[in-house]
Formats: C-alpha cells, sequence, structure tokens
C-alpha cells in the first residue's frame, strides 16, 4: 500500500515538476499560473475534507481541517485577485495532471482505514507541500509577469512552509520515514 | 517586485499608523491615559513577537496574512478566527507576562508585558 502512495506522491511531484518543463520553452502565462494555483490549492482542500471525516488520530483531523481552512482562503484571494485583474484562470498540462493526481490520491485515501489512513494522507501532504513550494520558487514566482500576482504567490509561501513543517513533524510522531 | 512589497507594506503601515494616531488623538498625549499598539500578523509571525505597554493600552492585531489567524493565550484573552484583512482588539486591565499563540499555527508565538 505504501508503495502506492510513493506512486501518487510521486504523480503529484512529477506534475509540479512538468511546470519546470515551461521553463525551457514557453513559461507559463499569468492565466496560466492562476489556473495552477487553483488546482493545486483544490487538490489539498479535496484531501483535507476527507482527513476531517476519516482520520483517526485528533491530531490528523485537525491538520486535516486546517489544510481546508487555509487552502480555502489562499484561493479566495486568488481568485479575488484573478477577477480584479479581469484574468481568467487558465488550464494547462500542469493543472490537469494536478488534478489528476489528486483525484488518485482521494480514490486510494478512500481504500484506507484507520493508521493506515492517517500515514498515506500525511506522507502525501510532506510530498505535495515540498512539490508546491519547489514549484512556487522555481517556476510560477519567476514567471508571473503581473506584480500582484508575483506578490500574491510570495505571500502564500510562508503558509506552505509552515504546512510542510506541520505535516512532517506528523509523519515523525506517526512513525513514518 | 520586492519595491512593491515594501511600497503596500509602507502605504499599509501609514493607514495602521493613521489609525493609531487618529485613536491617539482622543486620549494618549497626555501622561497616564491608555494608549493603543499594533501586533501585525504576517507571513506566520507576530510582529513584534514581544510587546510591552502599560495597564489599560489596547493592542490591536491586524491579519495581513492571506489564511486566518487566532491570538491565544489560553485562559487569558482569545481572538478567536481573525480572517485575513481583519483585525481583533483587546484591552488589558491588569499587569502580567502573557504567552500567547496562533491556535490554527501553533509556531507562531508571541507575547505582551503588561507594565
Amino acid at each position: 500500500m505504501s508503495r502506492l502512495v510513493r506512486t501518487l506522491a510521486a504523480t503529484i511531484v512529477s506534475a509540479l515538476a512538468a511546470t519546470s518543463a515551461f521553463a525551457q520553452g514557453a513559461a507559463p502565462n499569468d492565466a496560466q499560473i492562476a489556473g495552477i494555483v487553483v488546482a493545486a490549492n483544490q487538490v489539498d482542500i479535496d484531501a483535507g475534507k476527507l482527513a476531517e471525516q476519516r482520520a483517526s488520530s485528533a491530531d490528523v483531523k485537525a491538520f486535516g481541517k486546517q489544510m481546508v481552512t487555509d487552502h480555502t482562503a489562499v484561493n479566495k484571494s486568488a481568485v479575488d485577485l484573478a477577477n480584479k485583474l479581469k484574468l481568467k484562470p487558465e488550464d494547462s498540462d500542469t493543472a490537469q495532471s494536478l488534478k489528476k493526481g489528486g483525484t488518485d490520491n482521494v480514490a486510494n485515501l478512500k481504500t484506507l482505514k484507520g493508521a493506515a489512513f492517517d500515514k498515506a494522507y500525511v506522507d502525501h501532504e510532506v510530498a505535495y507541500h515540498q512539490a508546491v513550494i519547489d514549484a512556487l520558487d522555481k517556476t510560477l514566482v519567476p514567471n508571473a509577469k503581473n506584480a500582484e500576482l508575483k506578490a500574491l504567490l510570495e505571500k502564500a509561501r510562508p503558509a506552505f512552509v509552515a504546512h510542510l513543517e506541520h505535516a512532517k513533524s506528523l509523519q515523525s510522531k506517526l512513525g513514518g520515514k | 517586485m520586492r519595491r512593491a512589497a515594501s511600497v503596500a507594506a509602507a502605504l499599509l503601515a501609514l493607514v495602521v499608523g493613521g489609525t493609531t494616531q487618529a485613536a491617539g488623538a482622543a486620549g494618549p498625549a497626555a501622561s497616564g491615559a491608555a494608549g493603543t499598539h499594533t501586533v501585525v500578523m504576517e507571513n506566520l509571525r507576530f510582529m513584534p513577537e514581544t510587546i510591552e505597554i502599560r495597564r489599560g493600552d489596547t493592542v490591536v492585531w491586524v491579519n495581513r496574512d492571506l489564511v486566518p489567524h487566532t491570538a491565544t493565550a489560553q485562559g487569558r484573552f482569545d481572538s478567536g478566527n481573525v480572517a485575513p484583512q481583519a483585525s481583533w482588539k483587546h484591552v488589558f486591565a491588569s499587569a502580567g507576562t502573557l504567552p500567547y499563540i496562533c491556535r490554527y499555527h501553533p509556531t507562531m508565538k508571541g507575547q505582551v508585558i503588561v507594565r
């Protein structure tokens, strides 16, 4: 089972790493960046909602709830800014594969219970947040043209870093790697 | 970008400072009157982390992050949910040192020292 988790985490990581493919040829434009941000947040909101319902440890449940709150808030800011800038979030291969990775992760989590669920969810959260931070630093922030969009991405970063640290501490409590 | 951000921060500081001054005009210039202090919640930190005030002073917490926060000292004060762009204020009546955290992000720590 943990092999499957690793595969799923790898899917998300490679989806986000694919954003660096943009860097070589066509960099993502602002509309695509907005689309990637919305997709990335939605993926973690969906997983968080499931964890709120199904996690067995109170700490993991609380973490899931926190992910829903924070990523919903970040998404609201992103959508508000996109509306203000008349920027319609645009689909891209990266956004597509993020959504696919998210759907696969949720489908996998739904087959798990108890401690196995908690571990799979938290392992995925660690990989996911690390990948999002890398994508922000290497692709999204450097390619954002609009100053307000760039500022929003930079402003979201500390929350993702705090989530990563929190997920890692849960991972070690759960006896993960 | 950094410049735009710092211009924005400066503008915000002006606005916040303006508010404090407006509150100030209502009172604290005279010694002994209560003052108002601002703690900003930004980048998942309280700034300043430690604030020293006098009894009767008000502290306003302003959330400039994209995510909600709280200012919570168990059993002493609790802001409840402070949404992005929102603020919460509390008047400190008695002296003491009050460490507090954000309940949502417990790595965020601060303290209020009331003289």
